[in-house]
């Protein structure tokens, strides 16, 4: 068995810190460098954020798995929740030059991450992030 | 994190210690659009934050805007190397006034 690492956390912004020392420690066992390793802790920092905000609504007490895989030459890590269904078509990282607070998530997300994939489920959501050490 | 505040003459210095994520965010806008209100020039102190997402940067956005709408400044200094990313990432860190020291953001 490769690396693997799942959590099971309650929506709770409390937990945010817990799961981006987790995130960091894991990048860094898998081989990469510290600052990615700072980029991949925001990125899965963000997409939390945005769970508990858009899927669950600020609420605190819902559910959310984040299940982390190491790959060949990187690392996979997979949000699923049971909250309200996201339509892919609405994610999309606005427009930055209007300079105004929210929505700059997802723009983070996509900056560094090799890959983002939504897909609404029937109970949920499932977001799938990969980042790789050395992208050719 | 933890936010303080130290009056000078026309300023308010606001030091901010810890990470700013989802969890304190709503804080540090709440202090920061309170004391725009008390001043004419507010200096954000990030020596001591280590750790800034897109919730603390909406934050500072906001704080920027009410001051913009007041006439007032807004100033922040001391931006850890992971803050400037985030600044960079979100295309930012030209928007707001910027600088390395505390004494180089009270002359300015």
């Amino acid at each position: 068995m490769g690396l693997s690492l799942k959590l099971v956390l309650s929506s709770d912004p409390r937990l945010l810190g817990a799961v981006r020392g987790a995130v960091r420690e894991l990048a860094s066992g898998a081989g990469f460098a510290e600052e990615d390793c700072r980029a991949i802790a925001l990125a899965v920092d963000e997409a939390l954020t945005n769970i508990i905000r858009h899927a669950y609504d600020n609420r605190p007490d819902e559910s959310v798995e984040l299940t982390c895989h190491g790959l060949e030459n990187g690392l996979e890590f997979i949000f699923r929740d049971r909250g309200r269904p996201v339509d892919p078509a609405k994610i999309c990282a606005r427009a930055l030059e209007d300079v105004r607070p929210g929505g700059l998530g997802t723009h983070i997300i996509r900056q560094i991450m090799d890959q983002v994939r939504y897909e609404p489920l029937p109970d949920g959501n499932q977001l799938r992030l990969v980042k790789y050490i050395n992208k050719v | 994190m933890q936010t303080s505040l130290r009056h000078l003459d026309n300023v308010v210095i606001v030091d901010v210690v810890g990470d700013i994520d989802l969890h304190n965010s709503p804080r540090l806008r709440k202090t920061l659009l309170e004391v725009l209100q008390q001043t004419p020039r507010v200096v954000v102190n990030l020596e001591q934050v280590r750790y800034i997402d897109s919730s603390g940067i909406a934050s500072l956005v906001e704080g920027l805007k009410e001051s913009q709408s007041l006439k007032n400044r807004f100033i922040l200094f001391g931006l850890s190397k992971a803050a400037r990313e985030v600044l960079r990432l979100t295309r930012l860190i030209n928007v707001f006034e910027v600088y390395e020291t505390e004494q180089q953001a009270l002359d300015a």
